[in-house]
């Protein structure tokens, strides 16, 4: 399966503000193995999603968003709507077309 | 001029009359109202009539009551039952802000028997855009003090409670005992761990709101079925904010409406919801049918309303499992690296020779004009009001690649140079950066303008807006 991976990626709750304010986009990732052709896992499980959109689309102050090889604490997690946590987090594997939200807590009232 | 000084201070003489004297109704009417029972007397009461032989008063409304709150009781969702239980319940809200004041009006609205409402702040004018309760003339006034003013207006049938406090670890489980449900309607990290704990340490279910710029969030923590009648999932009990969020968030991500700005409605939209999802809490609706598991995400930008599914309780929650590590409440700013109260941050991280007050900037300015004003504030606050030939370099984005513009600047400037931000905290932090960076013939030259443009306005030029 050489195909593209399609998957959706949206920010929100000012996660936005660290990828040019641009809250939603579609990419397509390439064959794992081409991007990293060190792994040992042949599909593109969400921790690969973080290290590529820190590559990528992280311009300034990764600290914001990543903290070791996961998401900064206040930051949520969603895989089609849903906290990843139901789905594994780090190791959960995307498939077609996914919505994987990153979205930041709010605090003001 | 002088009519209309006299004439306003004559109407903030009247008004002060006025909320004495409804205060004053109010304990008069408050005698003759038919009492309701609340949860814990409503047994006695019940045996006591059954042995009287009379009618029961606990199942039945008054005709006053049918009356005002026909058009709820009308809902099957509601009903008489529904109303005899909103009369009965007890709610506390924490915050009467953009939160706080939409959610409690339609609590007072709805016949909440018992509102309290927390909040140690005083009403300021650049509150009013969203804080509905409070009107110009409420500035300085104690925002408890003015929201419960604005709901005896509203409705004088109801018990309401301010606490012109700072609800604290010292007195938060003590308040919140005398309630049923609490509304999280705060502004900040801290207190929002807090009132988790509170919620869970007293079993109280906990109506979590937030909102800043477009967006606002709302889910409900803490929801035992237990406690409700109707919910036949009888042991399941509902993530708490720590299930979700077991570390708080690094400082430097957090948001503020007074830094970032906040859209009026925006809390409007979240706070009332807050005050659906405890009507519906109240009268008894299932956990399946609230806000329970699950996160709204409001973004007010495009229009979207968006329902997540939330991680289900955590069984090893350091606070809400079987067996906690957290068993009473902790010192929340310690915890969180961060203040509750973000006005009192007074940043002094530079050697006095790098600091500059208004006065002997203003002194400075009128001598040359040479010298380098730099505004670290962002772009739009820069829009809005600025001294005149000030450059912006937002603090945001003036990391590594960025600083050195702005390093070049400085160094050709013949003159002094001056960072300037809103309150005198983040110039601080931006004339840090250049220290560490900028070579030691450029370091004596720079400071930072002490107070910000706050004190610019207070001491120097009283046309700058404050805000």
């Amino acid at each position: 399966t050489m195909e593209p991976l399609k998957v959706h990626i949206q920010f929100g709750g000012g996660a936005e503000l660290l990828f040019d304010k641009i809250k939603r986009r579609e990419v397509e990732l390439p064959a794992l193995k081409k991007y990293y052709p060190d792994c040992k896992h042949e599909k593109w499980l969400i921790k690969d999603l973080l290290v590529w959109i820190k590559d990528n689309l992280l311009k300034e102050r990764p600290e914001l968003f990543l903290q070791g090889d996961s998401v900064r604490p206040g930051i949520l997690v969603l895989i089609n709507d849903a906290d990843w946590e139901l789905y594994g987090e780090l190791d959960y594997e995307l498939q077609q077309n996914d919505t994987i939200m990153f979205i930041s807590t709010l605090h003001g009232g | 001029m002088d009519d209309i000084d006299r004439l306003e201070k004559e109407i903030l003489v009247l008004r002060e009359t006025l909320r004495r004297k409804e205060k004053e109704i109010f304990e008069i009417k408050k005698e003759f109202m038919p009492k309701l029972p609340s949860k814990v007397e409503k047994e006695i009461v019940n045996q006591n009539e059954c042995a009287k032989n009379v009618v029961k008063i606990s199942e039945k409304l008054p005709k006053w009551a049918i009356e005002r709150y026909s058009r709820q009781i009308l809902l099957p969702e509601i009903g008489v039952k529904g109303q005899e239980k909103l009369m009965g319940a007890k709610v506390l809200v924490v915050g009467a802000g953009g939160l706080g004041c939409p959610a409690a009006v339609y609590l007072a609205g709805a016949g909440v028997g018992e509102i309290g409402i927390v909040d140690y702040d005083q009403v300021d004018l650049t509150n009013i855009h969203r804080q509905i309760l409070h009107s110009e003339a409420d500035q300085n006034v104690s925002k408890a003090q003015s929201a419960a003013d604005s709901l005896r207006s509203i409705n004088s049938k109801i018990k309401l409670t301010p606490y012109n406090i700072e609800l604290n670890p010292s007195n938060a489980l003590e308040i919140s005992a005398n309630y049923d449900v609490i509304l999280d309607c705060t502004d900040n990290v801290p207190t929002r761990y807090m009132l988790n704990d509170v919620s869970v340490l007293n079993k109280m279910p906990l109506i979590s709101g937030s909102a800043l710029k477009m967006e606002g969030q709302l889910t409900i923590y803490g929801y035992r079925a237990k406690t409700n009648q109707n919910d036949k999932g009888y042991k399941y009990i509902g993530p708490c904010y720590r299930c979700v969020f077991p570390t708080p968030p690094p400082p430097e991500a957090v948001g503020s409406c007074s830094a970032d700005g906040v859209a009026g409605p925006i809390p409007g939209v979240i706070g009332t919801l807050q005050a659906l999802e405890t009507i519906k809490l109240i009268v008894g609706q299932t956990h399946d049918n609230l806000l329970v598991g699950r996160l709204l995400l409001f973004d007010g930008e495009d229009m979207s309303f968006r329902n997540v599914k939330l991680r289900p309780r955590n069984p090893e929650c350091e606070i809400c499992s079987e067996s906690p590590k957290i068993t009473k409440l902790l010192n929340y700013e310690v915890v969180c690296r961060m203040q509750s109260k973000e006005k009192d941050l007074d940043l002094d991280i530079l050697p006095p020779k790098n600091r500059i007050t208004a006065m002997k900037l203003a002194e400075a300015l009128k001598a040359t004009n040479k010298h380098l004003l730099v505004d670290v504030r962002s772009e739009h606050e820069f829009e809005m009001c600025k001294l005149d030939g000030a450059v912006n370099y937002p603090l945001e984005k003036l990391h590594r690649s960025n600083i050195d513009l702005l390093l070049k600047d400085i160094r050709d400037c013949c003159c002094r140079v001056t960072f300037i931000c809103r309150r005198g905290n983040d110039s601080q932090i931006a004339v840090k950066r250049v220290l560490d960076v900028i070579e030691d013939e450029y370091k004596d030259k720079i400071t930072d303008l002490t107070g910000g443009l706050h004190a610019w306005s207070k001491y120097v030029d009283g046309e700058f807006p404050v805000y």
